[in-house]
Protein backbone atom coordinates (compact mmCIF):
# COMPACT_ATOMS: atom_id res chain seq x y z
CA UNK A 1 0.00 0.00 0.00
CA UNK A 2 2.97 1.94 0.62
CA UNK A 3 6.35 1.86 -0.90
CA UNK A 4 9.24 4.08 -0.18
CA UNK A 5 12.30 4.30 -1.84
CA UNK A 6 15.54 6.11 -1.59
CA UNK A 7 13.46 9.20 -0.54
CA UNK A 8 15.48 11.86 0.31
CA UNK A 9 14.41 15.82 1.32
CA UNK A 10 16.73 18.70 1.57
CA UNK A 11 15.96 22.13 3.09
CA UNK A 12 18.05 24.88 1.82
CA UNK A 13 20.93 25.08 -0.26
CA UNK A 14 24.74 25.37 0.37
CA UNK A 15 26.00 25.14 3.59
CA UNK A 16 22.94 26.31 4.98
CA UNK A 17 21.41 22.84 3.25
CA UNK A 18 19.63 20.65 6.33
CA UNK A 19 19.49 17.11 5.17
CA UNK A 20 15.81 16.00 6.85
CA UNK A 21 16.03 12.98 4.79
CA UNK A 22 18.99 11.26 3.69
CA UNK A 23 17.50 8.62 1.84
CA UNK A 24 14.80 6.29 3.24
CA UNK A 25 13.34 2.94 2.32
CA UNK A 26 10.63 0.98 3.37
CA UNK A 27 7.44 -0.71 2.56
CA UNK A 28 3.67 -1.00 4.13
CA UNK A 29 1.80 -3.71 3.52
CA UNK A 30 -2.03 -3.61 3.43
CA UNK A 31 -3.86 -3.87 6.84
CA UNK A 32 -0.37 -3.39 8.43
CA UNK A 33 0.27 -0.73 11.28
CA UNK A 34 3.62 0.40 11.21
CA UNK A 35 5.38 2.82 13.26
CA UNK A 36 7.90 5.20 12.62
CA UNK A 37 9.58 6.24 15.58
CA UNK A 38 12.30 8.54 16.73
CA UNK A 39 12.74 11.57 18.48
CA UNK A 40 12.51 15.44 17.25
CA UNK A 41 13.84 15.99 14.17
CA UNK A 42 14.89 12.67 13.07
CA UNK A 43 12.77 12.99 9.85
CA UNK A 44 9.58 10.86 10.85
CA UNK A 45 7.07 14.43 9.41
CA UNK A 46 9.48 15.38 6.64
CA UNK A 47 8.19 11.70 5.81
CA UNK A 48 4.67 11.70 6.46
CA UNK A 49 4.82 15.35 4.65
CA UNK A 50 6.25 13.96 1.09
CA UNK A 51 4.06 10.89 1.43
CA UNK A 52 0.92 13.17 1.75
CA UNK A 53 1.75 15.23 -1.20
CA UNK A 54 2.53 18.52 1.13
CA UNK A 55 6.55 18.27 0.14
CA UNK A 56 7.92 17.56 -2.87
CA UNK A 57 10.72 15.01 -2.28
CA UNK A 58 14.21 15.99 -3.34
CA UNK A 59 15.12 12.76 -4.48
CA UNK A 60 13.81 9.08 -4.47
CA UNK A 61 10.02 7.96 -4.66
CA UNK A 62 6.88 7.67 -3.11
CA UNK A 63 3.32 5.55 -4.42
CA UNK A 64 0.70 5.22 -2.09
CA UNK A 65 -2.01 2.98 -2.89
CA UNK A 66 0.05 2.44 -6.03
CA UNK A 67 0.33 6.09 -7.12
CA UNK A 68 3.23 7.91 -7.44
CA UNK A 69 3.34 11.00 -5.47
CA UNK A 70 5.02 13.45 -7.42
CA UNK A 71 3.04 12.06 -10.82
CA UNK A 72 -0.57 11.47 -9.94
CA UNK A 73 -0.89 13.65 -6.02
CA UNK A 74 -5.00 13.72 -6.46
CA UNK A 75 -5.10 9.79 -6.78
CA UNK A 76 -2.79 9.90 -3.68
CA UNK A 77 -4.70 12.77 -2.01
CA UNK A 78 -7.98 10.95 -2.49
CA UNK A 79 -6.65 7.59 -1.50
CA UNK A 80 -5.54 8.73 2.03
CA UNK A 81 -6.75 10.56 5.42
CA UNK A 82 -4.16 12.33 7.76
CA UNK A 83 -4.04 13.80 11.03
CA UNK A 84 -0.84 15.72 11.08
CA UNK A 85 0.86 17.13 13.94
CA UNK A 86 -0.88 20.26 13.49
CA UNK A 87 -4.57 19.96 13.65
CA UNK A 88 -5.10 22.83 11.27
CA UNK A 89 -8.89 23.33 12.02
CA UNK A 90 -10.69 26.39 11.78
CA UNK A 91 -11.75 28.31 14.67
CA UNK A 92 -14.84 29.95 13.42
CA UNK A 93 -15.84 26.47 12.07
CA UNK A 94 -18.06 24.26 13.37
CA UNK A 95 -17.29 20.52 13.91
CA UNK A 96 -19.83 19.58 11.98
CA UNK A 97 -19.60 21.92 9.36
CA UNK A 98 -16.24 20.70 8.63
CA UNK A 99 -17.27 17.25 8.56
CA UNK A 100 -19.69 17.83 5.94
CA UNK A 101 -17.66 20.28 3.84
CA UNK A 102 -15.42 17.99 3.60
CA UNK A 103 -17.70 14.59 2.63
CA UNK A 104 -18.93 16.73 0.18
CA UNK A 105 -15.51 18.18 -1.28
CA UNK A 106 -14.60 14.12 -1.42
CA UNK A 107 -17.47 12.88 -3.43
CA UNK A 108 -20.56 12.34 -1.18
CA UNK A 109 -23.82 14.15 -2.18
CA UNK A 110 -25.65 16.52 0.08
CA UNK A 111 -27.56 14.25 2.33
CA UNK A 112 -25.03 11.51 2.21
CA UNK A 113 -22.40 14.07 3.64
CA UNK A 114 -24.29 14.74 6.32
CA UNK A 115 -25.09 10.92 7.80
CA UNK A 116 -21.55 10.49 7.40
CA UNK A 117 -20.67 13.30 9.59
CA UNK A 118 -23.29 12.68 12.27
CA UNK A 119 -21.68 8.89 12.04
CA UNK A 120 -18.45 9.93 12.66
CA UNK A 121 -19.09 12.91 15.91
CA UNK A 122 -20.88 9.89 16.99
CA UNK A 123 -17.10 7.58 17.23
CA UNK A 124 -14.98 9.99 18.30
CA UNK A 125 -17.69 11.35 21.18
CA UNK A 126 -18.59 14.56 19.84
CA UNK A 127 -21.96 14.38 18.96
CA UNK A 128 -23.10 16.97 21.31
CA UNK A 129 -20.59 19.32 20.56
CA UNK A 130 -20.63 19.00 16.66
CA UNK A 131 -22.50 22.49 16.41
CA UNK A 132 -20.25 24.56 18.57
CA UNK A 133 -17.37 26.47 16.97
CA UNK A 134 -13.87 24.47 17.06
CA UNK A 135 -12.57 27.69 18.67
CA UNK A 136 -14.43 26.29 21.68
CA UNK A 137 -12.89 22.90 21.75
CA UNK A 138 -10.10 21.67 24.18
CA UNK A 139 -7.29 20.14 22.87
CA UNK A 140 -8.20 16.85 23.12
CA UNK A 141 -11.44 17.21 21.27
CA UNK A 142 -9.34 18.82 18.23
CA UNK A 143 -7.86 16.14 18.47
CA UNK A 144 -10.94 13.61 17.71
CA UNK A 145 -12.17 16.19 15.84
CA UNK A 146 -9.02 15.83 13.32
CA UNK A 147 -9.22 12.36 13.16
CA UNK A 148 -12.73 12.19 12.38
CA UNK A 149 -12.17 14.48 9.33
CA UNK A 150 -9.40 12.05 8.27
CA UNK A 151 -11.50 9.00 8.21
CA UNK A 152 -14.32 11.37 6.63
CA UNK A 153 -13.98 9.44 3.33
CA UNK A 154 -13.07 5.75 4.05
CA UNK A 155 -9.25 5.98 3.38
CA UNK A 156 -7.97 2.79 2.81
CA UNK A 157 -4.34 4.21 4.10
CA UNK A 158 -4.63 6.75 7.54
CA UNK A 159 -1.25 8.51 8.30
CA UNK A 160 -1.31 9.84 11.93
CA UNK A 161 1.61 11.89 12.54
CA UNK A 162 2.05 11.88 16.53
CA UNK A 163 -1.33 11.36 17.31
CA UNK A 164 -0.78 11.60 20.60
CA UNK A 165 1.55 14.09 21.22
CA UNK A 166 0.69 16.01 24.74
CA UNK A 167 -2.73 14.53 25.03
CA UNK A 168 -3.78 13.13 28.44
CA UNK A 169 -3.39 9.33 29.32
CA UNK A 170 -7.01 8.86 28.92
CA UNK A 171 -6.97 10.41 25.16
CA UNK A 172 -4.03 8.71 24.06
CA UNK A 173 -6.13 5.73 25.41
CA UNK A 174 -8.93 6.55 23.15
CA UNK A 175 -7.37 7.06 19.96
CA UNK A 176 -5.44 3.65 20.18
CA UNK A 177 -8.46 1.89 20.73
CA UNK A 178 -9.54 3.66 17.44
CA UNK A 179 -6.58 3.16 15.68
CA UNK A 180 -6.89 -0.78 16.82
CA UNK A 181 -10.51 -0.77 15.49
CA UNK A 182 -9.66 0.49 11.96
CA UNK A 183 -6.89 -1.95 11.88
CA UNK A 184 -9.58 -4.62 12.35
CA UNK A 185 -11.51 -2.95 9.18
CA UNK A 186 -8.53 -2.98 6.99
CA UNK A 187 -7.18 0.21 7.21
CA UNK A 188 -3.22 0.53 6.49
CA UNK A 189 -1.76 3.04 9.06
CA UNK A 190 1.31 4.77 9.19
CA UNK A 191 2.22 6.31 12.65
CA UNK A 192 4.82 8.07 13.73
CA UNK A 193 5.60 8.77 17.58
CA UNK A 194 8.25 9.82 20.09
CA UNK A 195 6.36 6.77 22.42
CA UNK A 196 7.81 3.76 22.37
CA UNK A 197 5.23 2.50 23.99
CA UNK A 198 2.60 3.16 21.78
CA UNK A 199 4.86 1.67 18.72
CA UNK A 200 4.99 -1.16 20.69
CA UNK A 201 1.37 -1.10 21.09
CA UNK A 202 0.19 -0.99 18.49
CA UNK A 203 2.35 -1.51 15.37
CA UNK A 204 3.01 -4.38 13.40
CA UNK A 205 6.19 -3.32 12.44
CA UNK A 206 8.32 -0.69 13.40
CA UNK A 207 11.31 1.47 12.03
CA UNK A 208 13.21 3.52 14.12
CA UNK A 209 14.55 6.53 12.27
CA UNK A 210 17.49 8.77 13.45
CA UNK A 211 19.45 11.53 11.58
CA UNK A 212 17.24 11.05 8.71
CA UNK A 213 17.77 7.47 8.11
CA UNK A 214 16.57 4.03 9.33
CA UNK A 215 18.58 2.63 12.16
CA UNK A 216 16.47 -0.45 12.48
CA UNK A 217 13.26 -1.82 11.42
CA UNK A 218 11.79 -5.29 11.91
CA UNK A 219 8.41 -5.96 14.25
CA UNK A 220 8.65 -4.80 18.02
CA UNK A 221 9.67 -8.49 18.90
CA UNK A 222 12.32 -9.01 16.52
CA UNK A 223 14.39 -5.60 17.41
CA UNK A 224 14.08 -6.54 21.46
CA UNK A 225 15.37 -9.92 20.11
CA UNK A 226 18.10 -7.94 18.45
CA UNK A 227 18.76 -6.58 21.26
CA UNK A 228 20.59 -9.74 23.25
CA UNK A 229 18.29 -11.56 25.64
CA UNK A 230 18.52 -9.74 28.92
CA UNK A 231 19.30 -6.00 30.28
CA UNK A 232 20.43 -5.59 33.60
CA UNK A 233 19.74 -2.68 35.25
CA UNK A 234 22.02 -0.70 38.15
CA UNK A 235 20.35 1.83 40.35
CA UNK A 236 22.63 4.45 41.57
CA UNK A 237 22.15 7.25 43.97
CA UNK A 238 22.44 9.93 41.71
CA UNK A 239 23.30 11.10 37.37
CA UNK A 240 27.43 11.71 38.88
CA UNK A 241 27.61 8.25 40.68
CA UNK A 242 25.99 6.97 37.34
CA UNK A 243 28.41 8.33 35.27
CA UNK A 244 31.25 7.15 37.35
CA UNK A 245 29.50 3.17 37.55
CA UNK A 246 29.45 3.23 33.69
CA UNK A 247 32.97 4.46 33.52
CA UNK A 248 33.97 1.67 36.02
CA UNK A 249 32.14 -1.34 33.79
CA UNK A 250 33.15 0.03 30.18
CA UNK A 251 31.40 0.79 27.01
CA UNK A 252 29.09 -1.54 26.94
CA UNK A 253 27.13 0.57 30.19
CA UNK A 254 25.00 3.42 28.95
CA UNK A 255 23.93 6.13 31.35
CA UNK A 256 19.90 6.19 31.88
CA UNK A 257 19.36 9.13 34.58
CA UNK A 258 20.37 7.84 38.05
CA UNK A 259 21.23 4.07 36.45
CA UNK A 260 23.57 2.16 34.03
CA UNK A 261 21.99 -0.43 31.73
CA UNK A 262 24.06 -3.05 30.47
CA UNK A 263 22.61 -5.66 27.30
CA UNK A 264 23.33 -8.88 26.69
CA UNK A 265 23.31 -12.41 26.45
CA UNK A 266 24.13 -13.76 29.28
CA UNK A 267 22.35 -11.70 31.78
CA UNK A 268 23.49 -13.61 34.85
CA UNK A 269 27.23 -13.58 34.10
CA UNK A 270 27.45 -10.18 33.72
CA UNK A 271 25.26 -9.37 36.29
CA UNK A 272 27.63 -10.96 38.60
CA UNK A 273 30.50 -9.71 36.38
CA UNK A 274 29.26 -6.11 36.87
CA UNK A 275 28.55 -6.07 40.88
CA UNK A 276 32.56 -7.18 40.98
CA UNK A 277 33.90 -4.11 38.90
CA UNK A 278 31.28 -1.88 40.75
CA UNK A 279 32.53 -2.97 44.49
CA UNK A 280 36.31 -3.00 43.06
CA UNK A 281 35.58 0.98 41.72
CA UNK A 282 33.84 1.71 45.63
CA UNK A 283 30.28 2.20 44.08
CA UNK A 284 27.71 1.40 46.10
CA UNK A 285 24.71 0.19 44.21
CA UNK A 286 21.08 1.17 45.29
CA UNK A 287 19.26 -1.72 43.54
CA UNK A 288 19.87 -3.97 40.84
CA UNK A 289 17.37 -6.02 38.16
CA UNK A 290 17.74 -8.36 35.45
CA UNK A 291 15.24 -7.57 32.54
CA UNK A 292 14.00 -8.57 28.92
CA UNK A 293 14.62 -5.93 26.55
CA UNK A 294 12.17 -3.06 25.91
CA UNK A 295 11.62 -1.24 22.95
CA UNK A 296 13.13 1.62 24.88
CA UNK A 297 16.32 -0.53 24.91
CA UNK A 298 16.70 -0.78 20.87
CA UNK A 299 15.85 2.75 20.95
CA UNK A 300 18.14 4.40 23.38
CA UNK A 301 20.39 1.59 22.09
CA UNK A 302 20.52 2.94 18.07
CA UNK A 303 19.87 6.82 19.03
CA UNK A 304 21.39 7.96 22.46
CA UNK A 305 24.23 6.24 22.44
CA UNK A 306 24.60 4.41 18.37
CA UNK A 307 28.00 5.72 18.67
CA UNK A 308 29.40 3.09 20.67
CA UNK A 309 27.68 0.41 18.20
CA UNK A 310 28.71 1.80 15.39
CA UNK B 1 -28.56 9.95 -1.29
CA UNK B 2 -25.68 7.23 -1.24
CA UNK B 3 -24.28 5.04 1.31
CA UNK B 4 -22.42 6.58 3.25
CA UNK B 5 -20.29 3.40 4.59
CA UNK B 6 -18.51 2.96 1.58
CA UNK B 7 -16.07 5.45 0.13
CA UNK B 8 -16.99 8.19 -2.06
CA UNK B 9 -15.03 7.08 -5.77
CA UNK B 10 -13.84 10.42 -7.03
CA UNK B 11 -13.79 14.18 -5.38
CA UNK B 12 -16.50 17.27 -6.40
CA UNK B 13 -16.34 18.29 -9.50
CA UNK B 14 -13.78 21.91 -9.63
CA UNK B 15 -17.50 23.85 -9.63
CA UNK B 16 -18.87 22.28 -6.40
CA UNK B 17 -15.38 22.97 -5.18
CA UNK B 18 -15.52 26.74 -5.60
CA UNK B 19 -18.98 26.88 -4.42
CA UNK B 20 -18.21 24.59 -1.18
CA UNK B 21 -15.07 26.65 -0.48
CA UNK B 22 -16.85 29.86 -1.33
CA UNK B 23 -19.79 29.75 0.95
CA UNK B 24 -17.57 28.10 4.17
CA UNK B 25 -15.31 31.71 3.37
CA UNK B 26 -18.12 33.85 3.51
CA UNK B 27 -19.77 32.40 6.40
CA UNK B 28 -15.98 32.92 8.02
CA UNK B 29 -16.15 36.74 6.99
CA UNK B 30 -20.27 37.01 8.24
CA UNK B 31 -18.70 35.87 11.87
CA UNK B 32 -16.06 38.55 12.22
CA UNK B 33 -18.05 40.99 11.20
CA UNK B 34 -15.26 43.61 12.92
CA UNK B 35 -13.09 43.02 9.69
CA UNK B 36 -15.57 44.15 7.27
CA UNK B 37 -17.54 46.99 8.59
CA UNK B 38 -14.82 49.98 9.15
CA UNK B 39 -14.45 49.55 5.61
CA UNK B 40 -18.22 49.85 4.49
CA UNK B 41 -18.32 52.81 7.19
CA UNK B 42 -15.05 54.61 5.23
CA UNK B 43 -16.43 54.53 1.98
CA UNK B 44 -19.74 55.66 3.19
CA UNK B 45 -17.86 58.45 5.51
CA UNK B 46 -16.33 59.59 2.16
CA UNK B 47 -19.32 59.89 0.57
CA UNK B 48 -20.60 62.68 2.82
CA UNK B 49 -18.07 64.49 3.08
CA UNK B 50 -16.19 64.72 -0.07
CA UNK B 51 -20.23 65.57 -1.22
CA UNK B 52 -20.03 68.26 1.55
CA UNK B 53 -17.26 69.76 1.03
CA UNK B 54 -17.16 69.77 -2.51
CA UNK B 55 -20.92 69.49 -3.84
CA UNK B 56 -22.19 72.94 -3.23
CA UNK B 57 -18.86 74.61 -4.56
CA UNK B 58 -17.35 76.01 -7.69
CA UNK B 59 -16.20 72.95 -8.57
CA UNK B 60 -19.37 71.62 -9.49
CA UNK B 61 -18.96 74.21 -12.48
CA UNK B 62 -16.02 72.58 -14.01
CA UNK B 63 -16.52 71.02 -17.42
CA UNK B 64 -16.47 67.54 -16.68
CA UNK B 65 -18.28 66.97 -13.80
CA UNK B 66 -21.68 67.71 -14.96
CA UNK B 67 -23.35 70.04 -12.25
CA UNK B 68 -24.23 67.23 -9.69
CA UNK B 69 -21.25 66.37 -8.14
CA UNK B 70 -22.48 63.27 -6.22
CA UNK B 71 -22.84 61.61 -9.68
CA UNK B 72 -18.72 62.41 -9.87
CA UNK B 73 -17.65 61.58 -6.88
CA UNK B 74 -20.10 58.42 -6.55
CA UNK B 75 -17.70 55.75 -8.68
CA UNK B 76 -14.82 57.08 -5.90
CA UNK B 77 -16.66 55.84 -3.53
CA UNK B 78 -17.39 52.75 -5.07
CA UNK B 79 -14.53 52.39 -6.30
CA UNK B 80 -12.98 52.88 -2.30
CA UNK B 81 -15.06 49.91 -1.45
CA UNK B 82 -13.68 47.66 -3.85
CA UNK B 83 -10.45 47.65 -1.53
CA UNK B 84 -12.67 45.39 0.81
CA UNK B 85 -11.95 42.64 -1.86
CA UNK B 86 -8.74 42.97 -0.16
CA UNK B 87 -10.27 40.50 2.72
CA UNK B 88 -9.79 37.58 0.46
CA UNK B 89 -6.42 37.91 0.71
CA UNK B 90 -6.43 38.23 4.35
CA UNK B 91 -8.97 35.43 5.11
CA UNK B 92 -6.26 33.10 3.04
CA UNK B 93 -3.70 34.24 5.54
CA UNK B 94 -6.11 33.27 8.55
CA UNK B 95 -6.18 29.93 7.06
CA UNK B 96 -2.91 29.59 6.74
CA UNK B 97 -1.65 30.86 10.47
CA UNK B 98 -4.45 28.21 11.62
CA UNK B 99 -3.17 25.27 9.05
CA UNK B 100 -6.32 25.34 7.28
CA UNK B 101 -4.99 25.81 4.46
CA UNK B 102 -2.37 23.26 4.55
CA UNK B 103 -5.63 20.99 5.47
CA UNK B 104 -6.84 21.71 2.04
CA UNK B 105 -4.31 21.51 -0.17
CA UNK B 106 -3.97 17.62 1.32
CA UNK B 107 -7.09 16.88 -0.02
CA UNK B 108 -7.91 15.88 -3.64
CA UNK B 109 -9.14 19.85 -4.55
CA UNK B 110 -7.61 22.02 -7.52
CA UNK B 111 -5.33 24.89 -6.18
CA UNK B 112 -7.41 26.99 -8.83
CA UNK B 113 -10.48 26.11 -6.79
CA UNK B 114 -8.77 27.40 -3.47
CA UNK B 115 -7.52 30.62 -4.68
CA UNK B 116 -10.62 31.50 -6.92
CA UNK B 117 -12.98 30.68 -4.06
CA UNK B 118 -11.04 33.60 -1.87
CA UNK B 119 -11.06 35.52 -5.13
CA UNK B 120 -14.47 35.28 -4.94
CA UNK B 121 -15.25 35.63 -1.94
CA UNK B 122 -13.58 39.40 -2.33
CA UNK B 123 -15.81 40.00 -5.11
CA UNK B 124 -18.40 39.14 -3.28
CA UNK B 125 -17.96 41.49 -0.80
CA UNK B 126 -17.15 44.16 -2.81
CA UNK B 127 -20.16 44.03 -5.16
CA UNK B 128 -22.30 44.06 -1.67
CA UNK B 129 -20.38 47.08 -0.75
CA UNK B 130 -20.63 48.77 -3.78
CA UNK B 131 -24.56 48.40 -3.86
CA UNK B 132 -25.29 49.71 -0.66
CA UNK B 133 -22.77 52.63 -1.56
CA UNK B 134 -24.81 52.51 -4.89
CA UNK B 135 -27.92 52.73 -2.88
CA UNK B 136 -27.27 55.49 -0.83
CA UNK B 137 -25.35 57.94 -3.67
CA UNK B 138 -29.31 57.68 -5.12
CA UNK B 139 -30.92 57.85 -2.11
CA UNK B 140 -28.78 61.18 -1.63
CA UNK B 141 -30.03 62.29 -5.15
CA UNK B 142 -27.37 60.95 -7.65
CA UNK B 143 -29.33 60.41 -11.10
CA UNK B 144 -26.81 58.11 -13.27
CA UNK B 145 -27.39 59.75 -16.75
CA UNK B 146 -27.46 56.04 -18.06
CA UNK B 147 -30.54 55.11 -16.09
CA UNK B 148 -30.66 52.22 -14.26
CA UNK B 149 -28.52 49.99 -16.65
CA UNK B 150 -25.76 52.85 -16.03
CA UNK B 151 -26.32 51.91 -11.98
CA UNK B 152 -25.67 48.25 -13.02
CA UNK B 153 -23.29 49.19 -15.12
CA UNK B 154 -21.16 50.66 -12.37
CA UNK B 155 -21.67 46.97 -10.06
CA UNK B 156 -20.36 45.30 -12.72
CA UNK B 157 -16.98 47.49 -13.21
CA UNK B 158 -16.98 47.01 -9.03
CA UNK B 159 -17.22 43.62 -9.22
CA UNK B 160 -14.01 43.37 -11.74
CA UNK B 161 -12.28 45.83 -10.10
CA UNK B 162 -12.88 44.11 -7.03
CA UNK B 163 -11.58 40.69 -8.20
CA UNK B 164 -8.37 42.09 -9.48
CA UNK B 165 -7.59 43.33 -6.15
CA UNK B 166 -8.73 40.22 -4.45
CA UNK B 167 -6.27 38.67 -6.85
CA UNK B 168 -3.79 41.20 -5.61
CA UNK B 169 -4.65 40.76 -2.02
CA UNK B 170 -4.81 36.60 -2.69
CA UNK B 171 -1.16 37.01 -4.44
CA UNK B 172 0.80 38.92 -1.82
CA UNK B 173 -1.12 37.22 1.20
CA UNK B 174 -0.01 33.68 -0.02
CA UNK B 175 3.51 34.88 -1.06
CA UNK B 176 4.25 36.04 2.65
CA UNK B 177 1.95 34.01 4.62
CA UNK B 178 1.82 37.14 7.16
CA UNK B 179 -1.29 38.95 7.82
CA UNK B 180 0.87 42.17 8.35
CA UNK B 181 2.69 41.92 5.19
CA UNK B 182 -0.43 41.32 3.38
CA UNK B 183 -2.29 44.03 4.86
CA UNK B 184 0.42 46.72 4.21
CA UNK B 185 0.39 45.18 0.68
CA UNK B 186 -3.58 46.29 0.54
CA UNK B 187 -1.71 49.91 0.96
CA UNK B 188 -1.07 50.47 -3.03
CA UNK B 189 -4.42 51.30 -3.23
CA UNK B 190 -3.72 54.37 -1.97
CA UNK B 191 -0.81 55.90 -4.88
CA UNK B 192 -3.37 54.03 -7.38
CA UNK B 193 -6.49 55.52 -6.18
CA UNK B 194 -5.14 58.95 -5.29
CA UNK B 195 -2.65 59.68 -8.26
CA UNK B 196 -5.89 59.43 -10.55
CA UNK B 197 -8.39 61.92 -11.35
CA UNK B 198 -10.19 61.57 -8.16
CA UNK B 199 -11.85 64.35 -6.78
CA UNK B 200 -10.73 66.93 -10.47
CA UNK B 201 -11.54 66.13 -13.99
CA UNK B 202 -8.60 65.25 -15.66
CA UNK B 203 -7.86 68.79 -17.45
CA UNK B 204 -7.52 70.40 -13.45
CA UNK B 205 -4.89 68.33 -12.38
CA UNK B 206 -1.13 69.27 -12.26
CA UNK B 207 0.90 68.33 -15.04
CA UNK B 208 2.71 65.59 -12.95
CA UNK B 209 0.00 63.83 -11.55
CA UNK B 210 -2.07 63.88 -15.43
CA UNK B 211 1.17 62.48 -16.68
CA UNK B 212 0.96 59.50 -13.74
CA UNK B 213 -2.59 59.44 -13.98
CA UNK B 214 -2.30 58.94 -17.66
CA UNK B 215 -0.68 55.44 -17.17
CA UNK B 216 -2.69 54.63 -14.01
CA UNK B 217 -5.71 51.65 -14.94
CA UNK B 218 -7.47 53.64 -11.96
CA UNK B 219 -7.88 56.40 -13.90
CA UNK B 220 -9.89 54.50 -16.86
CA UNK B 221 -12.24 52.67 -14.52
CA UNK B 222 -13.03 55.90 -12.68
CA UNK B 223 -13.97 57.25 -16.46
CA UNK B 224 -16.43 54.67 -17.68
CA UNK B 225 -17.87 54.89 -14.03
CA UNK B 226 -18.15 58.06 -14.16
CA UNK B 227 -19.30 58.49 -17.96
CA UNK B 228 -22.44 56.53 -17.18
CA UNK B 229 -23.43 58.62 -14.69
CA UNK B 230 -22.39 62.00 -16.34
CA UNK B 231 -22.81 61.19 -20.07
CA UNK B 232 -24.73 58.25 -20.21
CA UNK B 233 -23.33 55.37 -22.64
CA UNK B 234 -20.10 56.43 -24.22
CA UNK B 235 -18.73 53.24 -25.71
CA UNK B 236 -15.01 54.86 -26.32
CA UNK B 237 -14.83 55.51 -22.32
CA UNK B 238 -16.49 52.26 -21.29
CA UNK B 239 -14.33 49.87 -23.09
CA UNK B 240 -10.94 51.34 -22.03
CA UNK B 241 -12.11 50.88 -18.14
CA UNK B 242 -13.07 47.23 -19.53
CA UNK B 243 -9.33 46.94 -21.04
CA UNK B 244 -8.52 48.51 -18.18
CA UNK B 245 -10.23 46.39 -15.34
CA UNK B 246 -9.59 43.48 -17.50
CA UNK B 247 -5.86 43.75 -17.98
CA UNK B 248 -5.69 44.35 -14.06
CA UNK B 249 -7.89 41.39 -12.82
CA UNK B 250 -5.84 38.97 -15.53
CA UNK B 251 -2.58 39.63 -14.43
CA UNK B 252 -3.57 39.37 -10.41
CA UNK B 253 -5.88 36.30 -10.80
CA UNK B 254 -2.93 34.65 -13.03
CA UNK B 255 -0.24 36.03 -10.19
CA UNK B 256 -2.52 34.02 -7.14
CA UNK B 257 -3.01 30.84 -8.86
CA UNK B 258 1.03 30.85 -9.82
CA UNK B 259 1.65 31.77 -6.13
CA UNK B 260 -0.38 28.67 -4.95
CA UNK B 261 1.05 26.61 -7.18
CA UNK B 262 4.77 27.00 -6.10
CA UNK B 263 3.27 27.19 -2.21
CA UNK B 264 1.90 23.44 -2.53
CA UNK B 265 5.20 21.81 -4.68
CA UNK B 266 8.08 23.29 -2.63
CA UNK B 267 6.92 24.64 0.35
Amino acid sequence: MIEVNNLQKTFGKGDEAVHAVRGVDFQVDEGQIFGLLGANGAGKSTCVLMLATLLAPTGGSARVNGFDVLEQPNEVRQSFGAALQETGLDPLQKGVELLELHGRLYGYDKATAKARAADLLETVGLSSDGGRRIGTYSGGMRRRLDLAAALIHHPRILFLDEPTTGLDPASRRAIWEEVSKLKSEGVTVLLTTQYLEEADQLADHVAIMADGVIAATGTPDDLKAGMGADVVDVDLADEAEAIRAAAAVGSEAKVVGNEIRISATDGPAVLARVMNQLREAGIEPKGVSLTQPTLDDVFLNLTDGGSDHE
Amino acid sequence: MSDHTVAPTKPASQATQIRLLTIRMLRKVMREPAVTIPNLAISVFFLFTYNGAFGSSGVTSFPGVGGNYLNFILPVTVLFSSISGGAAGLTLVADLETGYFRRQLSMPLSRASIVLAAILLGAIQVLVQATLILCLGLLMGADPAAGVGGALALLGFALLWGMGFAGYSVATGLKTGNAQAAQAATFIFFPLMFLAPVFLPMEQLAGWIQAIAKVNPTTYMLEAMRSVMIQGWVASSLIKGLVAAGIFATITLTAAVRVARSKTSRA
